[in-house]
C-alpha cells in the first residue's frame, strides 16, 4: 500500500506535494544562477530588466579566470590519476591480500573521508609551511590526493570484491603472469569501478574550497578558492556566469556517466 | 629421478603465506602517514605546546564566552540544519521510490545535480537569493504576506536554508537503499491485518526505515557540525560555526594553539559519533544476529 | 622410473588446524580420464587447486613428466582449467577469449588465428566467435572456457565441477560434449565432481576422496561392484548394508540363515553389501514386510523390514516382477547368493 503509488489515497497528494515543493527548493537556485548569468543589470535585479551576453564575454576574456580554470582542471587530472593508481593498489591489497590487520587497514584508509576538511585543511598547512610545499601545486596535489583517495580506494575495492577471484586463476594458468593477469583481465572487468573512482577523485578535487584555501597562493589558485575571494569582495555577475558554466558541466557529466553505466551494463 | 623420491617439504613458505598480497598497500599507507596522520597529529601536539605547555587553549577555548558560543551555535545550527532535512528527506526519497519510474529518475537525477554543481555556485545563488531585496523577500512582499523584509541574509535562518541545501542529497541517497529493500506485500499484509495507512506508516514504514533515518542523520550532523564555507558566507558574525573560528585563529590570529585544540574538539565528537554509528546503526546485513 | 605421467606424492595440505589433504599419493596416465569424486569438503578440490598450483601444499610433491611442480607458478605450469562458474573474461569476445592464452605466451598471429578457428569447430562454436561472454547461455559459456582450456595444447586439462551451474539436460549434452572432445584430442583430464552418475558416465579412473584422503582408485565398476569401504558402497549407488557373521567362511545373517557365498580366510563379524536391484520379491527367502511401495514406471521401489527389524530397499523391473505386493503384505526377499559382497574393511 505504501509502496504503491497508486493506492496512496490522500496520503499520495501530500507526497506529491512536498516532492514538488522539494523540487522547486532544489531547482531554483540553479535556475537563478542561470537567469543572473543573462541579467543586464549590474546589481543582480530579479526579475532581469534585460537581457545580455556581457558578462559572458567579460569572463571568458578575463585571463584570471582562465588560469584558475587550468589550474583547476590541471591538479584535477593529476590527482585522479595518482588516486587511481594508488587506489588500485590498496584495492588489490585490501580485497585480494590475506594479513593480519587487513580490515584495520580498510578502516584506516577511509578515515580521511570522515575528518572535517577545515581540520586537515590547517594541519597540512602547518605541514607543508615547514616543508616549504604550500602554495605549490605538489602540495596542492597531496593535499587534494588524500581527500580524493578514500573514494577512490572504496569504488575500486568494491568492484574488485565483486569480481570473482578465479577470473585471476583462469588468465594465471592461461600463462599470464600475476600483475599481468590483472592488467589484462581484472582492469578490463572493473573498468566501472575504476570510472567511478576517477570521477569522485575528479569531483572531490574539482569541488573542494576548503582545503584549498590553505594550499593557494596569490599564483596558484583553483576555481572555487577565486570564486570564494570574489564573493566575499562583491556579488558581481561574473559569478553567476562561472557558476551557469558549472551547472552545465555538471550536466554533461551527468549524462557521460549515464551513458557509461547504460554500456557497461550490456 | 632418485632425487624427487625424497617427500619435499616447503615450511619456509608457511609464514610468508600467512601475510599474502600487503605489498600493494605499502605505499598507499606511507602516503597516507606522511601527509594525512603525521600532519594531523602535529596540529592536536600544538594544542597542548602552545604557546607554553599546558591545556590553557582547551580552558580558552570552554571559558571564553565568545568561544563557548560558537561551540553552542555549531551544534544548535547542526541540530536544526539535521532536522529539517529529515523531514524533507524522508517523503522526497520516498516519492522518488514509489513515483513512476520516469518521474522517479528525473527527481532522483536533480538532486544528484544540486549535489553535483560546485559548492560556491550553489551558496552564492543563496546569498542573492536571501538578500534583503532578494527574490524570495521581493516575492513575499508583492504577495502581501509581509511589509518588511524578512532579515534571512547574514542571519541563522540564512545558514540553516543553505546548509539544508547542501545536505538534502545526503539523505535522500542515505534512504534510497532501505527504501528499496522494503517489500510492498508487506504493507499488503499489514492492510488485510486491519492495519490503516497512518497505522502501517508509523508501525512498519518508520521502524524499517529507523535504521537509514538514523545513519543519514548521523552522516549529516556530523558533516555539518565540521562545515565552513556555506556558514562563514551565509552567516553574520554573531552566527559563527566553530570551522570558522579555526580558520579565523589560523588565518588572522595566528594562534595555532587554540585552532589545535578546537579541532581536536572537532575531531573527537565526530570520531566518537562515527563509532556509534558503526557499533549501532551498521546495516542489517553487517550486524551479527 | 614412475612411468606415471602425473603423480601426487604424499600431499598434505592445512588450513589451520584443518586437514584439508592427509597425505594424497596416486598416479595418472597420459591420456586418461580421471575423476575426483567425493562430498563437500573431502579434499578433492584442494588437490585439484594444488596441481593447479593455486594451494601450495605443506608437504608432498607433486611431478609431471618426472618433474616436480610445486616450486612452479601456475602461469609457468601449462595446465588448463576450466572453473565452476565459467570464469571467461567478460569484457572480451569468443574469439579473443580463446585467444588469450595464446597471447600472452606471444604466439604469431597466423597461428592464434588458426587455432582459434580449430577451436571454435571442436566446441561447435563458430557462429558465435563475436559474442561477448553475456550473451551466451550457460552452457555455451562453458564450452568456451573448455575452448580456452584447449586453445594452448595443455599437458592437463583440470575440471572443477564444471556442470554444476547447468539443469540436468544441459548437463547430459555437455557431458557428451566432454567425452568426445576427450576421444578427440586425447588430453588428461581430472574432473572434480560430487555428482556419482557423472563420475560412472565419464571416467576412466574414478578417485573416490573422503575426510582428505583417497578412500579408493578404481574403474566405476570397481566401485560400484567391489567396494573396499561402507563409506564407497554408501557413496555410490545405494546400497543395503547387513551385518553378518562368518563361520567357517560363510556368512550369516543377524537371522540365522546361512549364505552359500564362500568365503575363504575370513571370520567373524563382517558387513555385507546388497545393491536393491539385486533383491527381488520371491516366494521364499528372507521373510520380509513390505513398509512402503512407489511405482516409478520401469521400476517398482519397495521397502520392506526383514525379521531383525533392518530397513531394506528393494527394485524390481516392472516387467520381472510376477509378484505384485503391497504395503502391509508379508512377503520374502530373494537374491542371488553369489551377488552378496562382503565388504573387505
Amino acid at each position: 500500500m505504501l509502496l504503491d503509488f497508486s493506492q496512496l489515497g490522500w496520503w499520495r497528494i501530500a507526497l506529491c506535494a512536498v516532492a514538488g515543493v522539494a523540487v522547486v527548493f532544489l531547482l531554483a537556485p540553479l535556475c537563478l544562477l542561470i537567469a543572473l548569468s543573462f541579467d543586464s543589470s549590474q546589481w543582480l535585479q530579479f526579475p532581469p530588466p534585460g537581457w545580455t551576453l556581457q558578462w559572458y564575454r567579460e569572463v571568458l576574456a578575463d585571463p584570471n579566470w582562465l588560469n584558475s580554470f587550468l589550474t583547476s582542471v590541471e591538479l584535477g587530472i593529476v590527482v585522479t590519476l595518482a588516486s587511481v593508481f594508488l587506489g588500485l593498489l590498496a584495492g588489490f591489497a585490501l580485497a585480494r591480500g590475506n594479513f593480519p590487520g587487513r580490515e584495520m587497514l580498510r578502516g584506516f584508509f577511509l578515515t580521511p573521508m570522515i575528518m572535517p576538511s577545515i581540520v586537515l585543511g590547517i594541519a597540512l598547512y602547518a605541514t607543508f609551511l615547514r616543508l616549504h610545499l604550500a602554495g605549490t601545486f605538489l602540495g596542492f596535489v597531496l593535499a587534494h590526493l588524500v581527500l580524493a583517495l578514500p573514494f577512490s580506494i572504496v569504488a575500486i575495492t568494491s568492484a574488485l570484491e565483486q569480481t570473482d577471484k578465479s577470473l585471476e586463476d583462469a588468465a594465471m594458468l592461461c600463462g599470464a603472469s600475476l600483475w599481468e593477469a590483472r592488467v589484462r583481465v581484472i582492469l578490463p572487468a572493473i573498468r566501472h569501478g575504476i570510472f567511478s573512482a576517477a570521477i569522485f577523485s575528479f569531483l572531490t578535487s574539482w569541488d573542494e574550497v576548503v582545503v584549498a584555501i590553505f594550499m593557494a597562493s596569490p599564483g596558484l589558485q583553483t576555481l572555487p578558492v577565486r570564486m570564494l575571494g570574489e564573493v566575499r569582495q562583491n556579488l558581481s555577475p561574473d559569478i553567476a556566469v562561472v557558476s551557469s558554466l558549472l551547472v552545465l558541466g555538471t550536466i554533461l557529466l551527468m549524462g557521460l556517466t549515464a551513458l557509461f553505466n547504460k554500456d557497461s551494463k550490456r | 629421478m632418485t632425487l624427487t623420491g625424497t617427500v619435499q617439504t616447503v615450511p619456509p613458505e608457511k609464514r610468508r603465506r600467512r601475510s599474502r598480497g600487503f605489498a600493494p598497500a605499502v605505499p598507499v599507507l606511507t602516503f597516507l602517514l606522511l601527509c594525512f596522520t603525521l600532519p594531523v597529529l602535529a596540529l592536536l601536539l600544538r594544542s597542548v605546546m602552545e604557546p607554553h605547555l599546558g591545556l590553557q587553549n582547551y580552558a580558552a577555548l570552554l571559558a571564553t564566552s565568545t568561544y563557548a558560543n560558537v561551540l553552542e551555535n555549531t551544534f544548535v545550527i547542526s541540530f536544526i540544519v539535521t532536522a529539517i532535512t529529515t523531514l524533507i528527506g524522508l517523503p522526497l526519497a520516498w516519492f522518488i521510490a514509489v513515483a513512476p519510474s520516469r518521474v522517479g529518475r528525473f527527481m532522483f537525477g536533480i538532486v544528484i545535480l544540486s549535489m553535483w554543481t560546485n559548492l560556491l555556485a550553489r551558496t552564492y545563488a543563496w546569498m542573492v537569493l536571501l538578500q534583503d531585496n532578494g527574490p524570495i523577500n521581493n516575492f513575499l512582499i508583492w504577495t502581501g504576506i509581509i511589509q518588511n523584509p524578512l532579515p534571512l541574509y547574514g542571519s541563522m535562518a540564512g545558514v540553516v536554508i543553505g546548509m539544508v541545501y547542501i545536505m538534502l542529497p545526503f539523505m535522500v541517497i542515505s534512504l534510497r537503499g532501505p527504501l528499496a529493500s522494503l517489500d510492498p506485500s508487506m504493507f499488503q499484509a499489514a492492510s488485510l491485518c486491519g492495519a490503516s495507512r497512518l497505522q502501517s506508516f508509523t508501525r512498519i514504514f518508520l521502524p524499517l526505515l529507523l535504521p537509514g533515518l538514523a545513519a543519514g542523520g548521523l552522516i549529516i550532523f556530523v558533516m555539518s557540525l565540521g562545515y565552513y564555507i556555506t556558514p562563514s558566507l551565509l552567516g553574520g558574525a554573531q552566527d559563527m560555526m566553530l570551522a570558522e573560528l579555526i580558520a579565523q585563529q589560523v588565518q588572522t590570529l595566528l594562534n595555532w594553539g587554540l585552532a589545535g585544540a578546537a579541532s581536536f574538539v572537532l575531531l573527537v565528537v565526530t570520531l566518537t559519533l562515527y563509532a556509534v554509528q558503526a557499533r549501532y546503526l551498521a546495516p542489517h546485513g553487517l550486524k551479527r544476529s | 622410473m614412475s612411468g606415471a605421467y602425473l603423480e601426487l606424492r604424499n600431499l598434505r595440505k592445512e588450513f589451520g588446524d584443518f586437514v584439508a589433504i592427509n597425505n594424497i599419493s596416486l598416479r595418472i596416465q597420459k591420456g586418461e580420464f580421471i575423476t575426483f569424486l567425493g562430498p563437500s569438503g573431502s579434499g578433492k578440490s584442494t588437490t585439484l587447486y594444488a596441481i593447479a598450483g593455486f594451494i601450495e601444499p605443506n608437504a608432498g610433491d607433486v611431478l609431471l613428466n618426472g618433474r616436480s611442480l610445486v616450486r612452479v607458478s601456475p602461469n609457468h605450469r601449462d595446465i588448463g582449467m576450466v572453473f565452476q562458474r565459467y570464469t571467461l573474461f567478460p569484457h572480451l569476445t569468443v574469439a579473443e577469449n580463446i585467444a588469450f592464452p595464446l597471447r600472452v605466451r606471444r604466439r604469431p598471429k597466423a597461428e592464434i588465428e588458426a587455432k582459434v578457428k580449430e577451436m571454435l569447430d571442436l566446441v561447435h562454436l563458430t557462429p558465435m566467435r563475436d559474442r561477448k561472454p553475456a550473451q551466451l547461455s550457460g552452457g555455451q559459456q562453458q564450452r568456451v572456457a573448455l575452448a580456452r582450456a584447449l586453445a594452448y595444447d595443455p599437458q592437463i586439462l583440470l575440471m572443477d565441477e564444471p556442470l554444476s551451474a547447468l539443469d540436468k539436460k544441459l548437463r547430459e549434452d555437455i557431458q557428451a560434449e566432454i567425452e568426445r572432445i576427450h576421444l578427440e584430442t586425447g588430453v588428461t583430464i581430472i574432473y572434480v565432481t560430487h555428482d556419482q552418475e557423472e563420475a560412472l558416465r565419464l571416467s576412466d579412473r574414478i578417485v573416490l576422496f573422503n575426510h582428505g584422503g583417497i578412500e579408493q582408485v578404481g574403474t566405476g565398476e570397481d566401485l560400484y561392484d567391489h567396494p573396499v569401504s561402507t563409506f564407497t558402497a554408501g557413496f555410490i549407488g545405494n546400497s543395503n548394508l547387513i551385518d553378518v557373521h562368518l563361520q567357517s567362511g560363510f556368512p550369516h545373517l543377524p537371522d540365522g540363515t546361512k549364505l552359500y557365498n564362500y568365503q575363504p580366510n575370513r571370520e567373524g563379524a563382517k558387513r555385507l553389501m546388497l545393491r536393491p536391484e539385486d533383491l527381488f520379491l520371491a516366494k521364499e527367502g528372507i521373510p520380509v514386510q513390505i513398509t512402503g511401495r512407489t511405482y516409478l514406471g520401469d521400476v517398482i521401489a519397495y521397502m520392506v523390514r526383514t525379521g531383525w527389524g533392518q530397513e531394506l530397499s528393494v527394485r524390481t523391473q516392472r516387467q520381472d516382477s510376477n509378484l505384485q505386493a503391497y504395503v502391509g503384505d508379508t512377503v520374502c526377499v530373494g537374491f542371488n547368493h553369489e551377488k552378496a559382497y562382503i565388504i573387505p574393511e
